[in-house]
């Protein structure tokens, strides 16, 4: 799973998003790291929508702006899950590599 | 201000097909709008670039796919060369006809005034196959394997070699004369009369045949001085042809735009009709397979001797685009792969279960 779709999967997690919302909180995510534009977003969420992991959620409208809200689907939250582990195990694995290399000071 | 920006991002928003615009489009600008802040006036070239390159995505369909960007952009190129070809030869139309038999004679005067060059035809045409223009007659040769035939046509006759000449002579008088009349003269080229591999035979001893090739306005000329050996007498030969006419750029470029987009539009809206459980699916992209083979095939054969070719010899005027191609000698090819895009374009017509548009609103 590449990093940006990690992060739209990772907004995601706590509730439903619009798409302006999930820019913002991939931004935070990321630590700034990471800015989607608009055109790449929707076509991650087009994508994420084909593949069964998001799907529509509500709309609404804000100063006559439509927003459509995104919500993940059990198969997404079960992809970010295993994703999330495999990365824990990858970090894991590094962190301890890294102490042997670099043992913290006493 | 707000509404201004709104309207510049719906032009963008063009490059999105219809069906999603409607869909999608007010969905899209507010999100724009939402990240765009109140000062704005007007999208970024960053921006705007991102819209139109993920629109033009969004027209392929199949979101959840990997590989249909890299079958559009195969199916786009080809179909804009094979275009700009069609295009260049539009473009030699524009060319003169090549020079008549008493025109050439008399440059080959200024060229090599003491020879008497005999031989000389008029050509019927720019470009022919076995002597004759491109016509109804000469197509079944042209597709069953004879492609190559069609070539540029030129104007040439020959003349004895003056025994007891070095050819080296000819060769000097030739370009010393051909500078004074104005000819820009490329470097000589030296051909073997025959091949050798080794023993008892001495490469180093092989006669060679000196070619000369230059350019004047829009015609080329080329000289062949071949000395004598044990079996035949020297000869020197002289044609002339005409050099790509200025035309032929600007027609291939807009031609090959233009073929490149309605060919990206066609895969497009074949790849949307065809994407869930369309009847022709499977079939569809078969098809879309065997042309881009037959296309890309010669194209690929082609371009690296064209390129070699090129690169080991002068040209005052470079080969025609379509040769480049592999074309005409792989027309055969060329009209199955055509054959085959478009019985996949009128199964792609067919009625079918509504395409599954896994951007529709939930």
């Amino acid at each position: 799973m590449r990093e940006p779709t990690f992060l739209i999967l990772t907004a995601l997690a706590d509730g439903p998003r619009h798409g302006y919302g999930i820019v913002q909180e991939v931004r935070v995510l990321s630590g700034g790291r990471t800015s989607l534009l608009t055109g790449t977003l929707y076509t991650a969420l087009d994508r994420l929508t084909a593949e069964g992991l998001i799907e529509p959620d509500r709309e609404e409208e804000v100063d006559g702006r439509v927003r459509r809200y995104y919500r993940l689907r059990t198969e997404g939250l079960a992809a970010l899950t295993d994703e999330t582990a495999r990365l824990r195990q990858l970090t894991t694995a590094a962190e301890a590599r890294l102490r042997a290399v670099r043992p913290e000071p006493a | 201000m707000t509404g201004q920006l709104a309207r510049r991002y719906r032009r963008l928003l063009f490059a999105y097909p219809r069906a999603y615009r409607r869909a999608r489009g007010d969905e899209l600008v507010g999100a724009l709008l939402d990240a765009a802040g109140s000062d704005r006036t007007r999208p970024s070239v960053r921006e705007a670039t991102n819209l139109v390159g993920h629109g033009l995505r969004a027209r392929l369909g199949r979101p959840a796919s990997r590989t249909v960007v890299a079958w559009a952009v195969l199916t786009t190129v080809v179909c804009g060369l094979l275009a700009a070809a069609f295009a260049t030869r539009a473009g030699w139309e524009t060319a003169r006809p090549l020079p008549r038999t008493a025109e050439a004679q008399a440059m080959l005067a200024e060229i090599l005034p003491d020879q008497k060059f005999t031989g000389i035809e008029d050509e019927p045409a720019l470009f022919t196959i076995y002597g004759s223009p491109l016509g109804r007659s000469t197509v079944r040769e042209l597709l069953l394997g004879d492609g190559g035939e069609y070539s540029q046509a030129g104007v040439a006759g020959s003349a004895p070699l003056p025994p007891m000449t070095d050819p080296a002579e000819i060769v000097d008088q030739a370009r010393h004369n051909m500078r004074a009349h104005g000819w820009r003269v490329y470097r000589p080229i030296f051909q073997d009369l025959y091949g050798c591999t080794g023993p008892p035979c001495d490469p180093t001893t092989i006669p060679q045949s000196t070619i000369i090739v230059a350019g004047r306005g829009d015609t080329t000329f080329t000289l062949e001085v071949t000395p004598t050996d044990s079996y035949n007498p020297g000869r020197i030969s002289g044609g002339f042809l005409r050099a790509t006419p200025v035309a032929v750029y600007p027609l291939a470029l807009a031609g090959g735009i233009a073929g490149a987009l309605v060919a990206f539009l066609l895969f497009a809206w074949a790849s949307r009709r065809t994407e869930g459980r369309h009847p022709a699916r499977a079939m569809v992209k078969t098809l879309l397979g065997i042309a881009l083979f037959l296309w890309w095939a010669p194209t690929l054969l082609a371009v690296p001797s064209m390129a070699w070719h090129t690169i080991d010899e002068p040209h005052p005027s470079w080969h025609p685009m379509w040769e480049w191609l592999g074309q005409p000698v792989f027309s055969l090819f060329f009209v199955l792969g055509c054959g085959s895009a478009l019985l996949g374009l009128a199964l792609a017509a067919l009625p079918g279960r509504a395409p599954q548009r896994a951007h529709s609103p939930g």
